[in-house]
């Protein structure tokens, strides 16, 4: 059925637009759906392309199932997005080689395929830290600057929920743990032991993961600063609470902390909060780690056997080198380009201090997506859930996570 | 002879567009699927070179993963317990309709309303009644156990830890919500046909309303038990939108010292095989067609086993 009205709209778009090359775009972050599917009617007009944009992401998207059917069907478009190994494993075969766009000069994170081509056009930089309301650390007396190890945060958090009714707050810590929100632990959170403190690209950890072993002193301290989350969190929001019950709660001034990234800054502006907010790093080691955890998200790819191959090279490039282009991806879109080039910097307060931490080089890698997904969700996620649920302990959580990761070992 | 011929010419005419539909979309698919469970089939450009035949090993691995055991496990209680509880309340509500109370038409469209709304919705909807509604509401009417969210129906678990009994019933609340009406319609029509003659004669003869229901009515609408135990049975086994909405697999449970889903139901189950995470098409399709052959084995069982029960007039 939803093929059917897809194939009219796509006829009637059709009929109208005869003659014109016709460009598909698969992607999946939802938030900017309205942005761009504006911009893309806009340089379609410009370039006489009819562009169709099409969203399927989020909670309950599955961007995925859709790349399946369409490439069953035969009608693979002509650009989609792929978030990692995993991705690229599925498509790597159909996927074309960029190395000689005009683009890759001006990124220093694009995709690379393991024989070292350029594959994908970097969406955008994301990422996240503890996400924290500058207004109520000031008023509790804790710098955000120092909260750089376990320690800090330990102090700074027991200091805060000790004078929680005065400050209005129902938690120090906003954070989920829910089946559904799998996604906040075993995604996120799990990369602070897979890369907090380690050199920009470093896989090290994921790698000794993937062999089926742990470094146990590094997954004794994470353990510490899982604990420490949990305790402080809300336990209705950690162990029900939907994205909305989670980011709201740190939006509306009822939590000091938040663990998520700079894509909540919609939320911040629906909200009309006007606290300052920014980033500290992840206190899950004992030792200082003073970066917060920086990546593209997805990167958007062309399908090689597309029948408008220039149109999707030209429609990358043009989002990098016209001010249109620029525009788009980082006023309308709200997003921190990936482009040395583009001057522009977004208004949300997340984003920027996501894009300062970036400035400074003072970022960690996302090593969570070298695990298989199926790991994290089936396997890591209903761990932490067990945890949250208060069914496991520390001792318990460290002893299954690595019998856990022992698993991988092919 | 050519009469016949013409006969059978038009009747096959006729029968050809459903008869084409039929084999299109339900035969050539299965056997597709059938074939394909067997073969290491992506559905995305991994195997370009084309299927390999690979034997039973999606088979093999399914049967061996305790993810896809417990989903088992915790569909076929989910089953009994919504087959149940859905014709239990339905049986109740048609009895209710069918007597001389007041208004009945507005209970009546009333009580099959909920089927019309997608599962989907009802999901998100009673997540909200469990989670905020209740907690809310409870200590005002002086049940302050309920004030706790994080202990109320979709975060319980039982069994030492290892059956989520609070995320099930949710399910079954909302099953039972969402569909008790519609069984309830057929109920209400096997009610309906149940002479009058024999209520009267029984009334006269001085059977209590009670005897008259367990030696009259009951009996006179079993077919429809027949029909309404297929329909609950079948439809609690393939249950999906309520749970992706309701609970989405939470809470987890503990199963040999393995964290898992608590309330995947099978379809979910097979889903999230072949599309999320595993991304494991061919094995998804394994699990559909163990899934399949089940359904059938019960439906059938069910079938003749209520067949046995039914009165001829």
């Amino acid at each position: 059925m939803k093929k059917l009205a897809f194939f009219l709209v796509a006829l009637s778009l059709g009929l109208g637009a005869f003659g014109q090359a016709k460009l598909t775009l698969l992607q999946n972050k939802v938030e900017i759906d309205k942005q761009m599917k504006a911009y893309a009617a806009a340089w379609g007009k410009a370039n006489n392309v009819d562009m169709t944009i099409i969203t399927s992401g989020g909670d309950n998207g599955d961007m995925g199932g859709m790349l399946k059917a369409d490439y069953a069907a035969g009608e693979l478009p002509d650009i989609f997005v792929i978030d990692g190994p995993d991705a690229y494993a599925q498509w790597g075969n159909v996927i074309l080689d960029q190395s000689n766009e005009k683009w890759v000069a001006q990124t220093s994170v694009p995709y690379k395929s393991p024989e070292g081509k350029v594959v994908g056009f970097p969406v955008a930089v994301e990422g996240w830290g503890m996400a924290y309301n500058a207004d109520i650390l000031a008023k509790a007396g804790v710098d955000p600057l120092k909260l750089t190890n376990l320690a800090a945060y330990k102090a700074a958090f027991a200091k805060i929920d000790a004078m929680k009714d005065k400050l209005g707050l129902k938690s120090v810590v906003s954070m989920a743990a829910s089946t559904g929100m799998g996604w906040v632990t075993a995604h996120h959170n799990v990369n602070s032991y897979l890369s907090n403190g380690l050199k920009f690209g470093d896989k090290s950890i994921a790698n000794l993961a993937l062999a089926g072993k742990v470094d146990a002193k590094r997954l004794a301290d994470y353990a510490d600063w899982v604990e420490l989350l949990f305790n402080y969190a809300d336990k209705a929001v950690l162990t029900n609470g939907t994205y909305d019950d989670q980011v709201g709660a740190f939006m509306t001034g009822k939590a000091a902390f938040l663990h998520q990234g700079n894509w909540v800054d919609p939320n911040y502006a629906s909200a009309k909060a006007t606290f300052k907010a920014a980033y500290a790093p992840h206190g899950s080691s004992s030792a200082v780690t003073d970066g917060v955890f920086v990546n593209p998200p997805a990167w958007y790819v062309i399908n090689k056997d597309s029948k408008n191959l220039a149109a999707a090279k030209k429609y990358l490039n043009d989002m990098v080198f016209t001010e249109a282009g620029n525009k788009y991806m980082v006023v309308e879109a709200g997003m921190i380009p990936a482009f040395k080039n583009i001057k522009l910097q977004p208004t949300g307060p997340l984003s920027r201090s996501i894009q300062d931490w970036a400035a400074k080089g003072k970022i960690y890698s996302w090593n969570q997506y070298l695990l298989p997904e199926a790991f994290r969700n089936d396997t890591l996620a209903p761990l932490y859930n067990q945890w949250a649920l208060g069914q496991i302990d520390k001792k318990k959580f460290i002893e299954l996570f690595t019998a856990a990761v022992a698993t991988l070992k092919k | 002879m050519i009469r016949r011929a013409k006969h059978n010419l038009v009747f096959w005419t006729f029968l050809a567009p459903v008869l084409i539909a039929f084999v299109l979309v339900i035969v050539v698919p299965f056997f597709m699927g059938v074939y394909y469970s067997v073969t290491d089939w992506s559905s995305s450009a991994a195997n370009q070179g084309g299927l390999n035949y690979v034997g039973l090993v999606n088979y093999d691995k399914s049967l061996a993963d305790p993810k896809f055991m417990t989903s088992f496990l915790v569909t076929t209680v989910y089953t009994v317990a919504n087959m149940i509880a859905v014709n239990v309340v339905a049986f109740s509500l048609a009895l209710l309709v069918s007597s001389a109370i007041k208004g009945r038409n507005v209970y009546r469209a009333g009580f099959f309303i909920p089927n019309l709304i997608g599962g989907l919705v009802l999901g998100f909807v009673w997540q909200f009644i469990f989670n905020k509604a209740v907690p809310y509401i409870g200590p005002l009417i002086g049940l302050p156990g309920l004030a706790e969210s994080q202990n109320f129906l979709l975060n319980i678990t039982a069994f030492g830890n290892s059956f989520a009994i609070g995320g099930i019933t949710s399910l079954v609340i909302v099953g039972t919500w969402q569909s008790a009406g519609y069984i309830m319609m057929i109920y209400l029509a096997a009610i309906q046909s149940v002479p009058v003659e024999l209520m009267e004669a029984a009334q006269i003869d001085g059977a209590s309303p009670a005897r008259r229901l367990w030696k009259i009515t009951v009996p006179m609408v079993a077919q429809a038990f027949t029909v309404t135990t297929f329909l609950t049975l079948i439809n609690s086994f393939k249950q999906y939108d309520v749970n992706v909405s309701l609970t989405q697999g939470g809470p987890s449970v503990m199963i040999n010292d393995q964290a898992v889903a608590g309330t995947q139901l099978l379809a979910k189950n097979i889903y999230d095989t072949a599309f999320t995470g595993a991304n494991n098409m061919a094995q998804g399709q394994a699990r559909s067609v163990i899934f399949f052959l089940i359904l059938v084995v019960i439906s059938i069982a069910q079938v003749s086993i209520g067949k046995r029960r039914e009165v001829e007039l």
